[in-house]
């Protein structure tokens, strides 16, 4: 028996080029532009982990998230605090600073769009 | 599985050099949700999952329900955040949810990247079946996981 997978989440944007330029930037730093490929003039797709992001441009969504917060995207890296200083120097806006907590350490951040982007480095 | 601070762990990966960081991975969705038992009720319904299964996972990322603390009962945007599951059998997807009685967006179609439906979860997002086209792009050719 096989079970369904997460394969993609799909995020609609007004901006594809700055939402995708964003995403690589802040969470593939080190693929130096190959963090997403062209599926369309209008949409990118890029892998973090077993699932792909698509940055779907779109117009049926405003400028800006009007409801953050009803899905939030939860990134696992490898080193929060080394991705949080990487982060600081793109000049990202957080919604929660870093925090230690029981399960490991949190941070929540917003991307361009508004959208809520947790990352978080799981204690061993 | 409202409430459970259980989180799916990473596979550890190889140690890197110094100023080297592995591109971050997706392990978990947050949904915030007017009744998030329901919610999880439902998602566990519609991907199949079986009560004895411990985790909300589809593929490896954990589904996570928060209750919602929006004035709007249902998502404003439901095209802003669009989770794709992706299915061997789209035919089995479709039935799990017909017999939900989930509201179809779009009924299953034939697209260029395989066949595609669209319903609404009962928070009003977007909830998308996919059997993915063998000639789509790899990026979009995430299967089933065997369980």
């Amino acid at each position: 028996m096989t079970k369904p997978a997460l394969g993609s989440i799909l995020l609609g944007t007004t901006n594809p080029h700055r939402l995708r330029d964003w995403y690589a930037a802040a969470l593939a730093p080190d693929d130096s532009g190959e963090a997403f490929t062209e599926v369309t003039p209008t949409m990118f797709a890029g892998t973090f982990g077993d699932t792909s992001v698509l940055i779907d441009g779109r117009s049926d969504v405003a400028d800006k998230n009007p409801d953050p917060g009803r899905v939030i995207l939860n990134f696992h890296v490898d080193d929060a605090r080394a991705t949080a200083d990487h982060l600081n120097t793109l000049g990202v806006t957080w919604l929660v600073d870093l925090e230690e907590r029981a399960g490991g350490i949190f941070g929540t951040l917003v991307d361009p769009d508004g959208n809520y982007v947790q990352i978080i480095e799981l204690k061993e | 599985m409202t409430g459970v601070v259980v989180m799916v762990a990473d596979a550890p990966g190889p140690e890197k050099p110094a100023g080297v960081r592995r591109r971050a991975r997706i392990r978990a969705i947050t949904l915030e949700s007017r009744a998030p038992g329901r919610a999880a009720a439902w998602y566990r319904q519609a991907l199949g999952l079986r009560d004895a299964d411990p985790l909300l996972t589809a593929g490896g990322v954990e589904l996570r329900f928060t209750l919602g603390t929006s004035d709007a009962p249902n998502t404003l945007e439901p095209a802003r955040i669009v989770l794709n599951f992706h299915v061997a059998d789209i035919r089995t997807a479709e039935a799990r949810l017909v017999a939900l009685e989930a509201v179809w967006v779009r009924e299953l179609e034939r697209t260029r990247w395989g066949i595609i439906g669209t319903v609404l979860d009962l928070d009003g997002n977007y909830v998308q079946i996919v059997e993915p086209a063998p000639d789509s792009p790899p990026c979009l050719q995430r299967k089933e996981e065997q369980s």
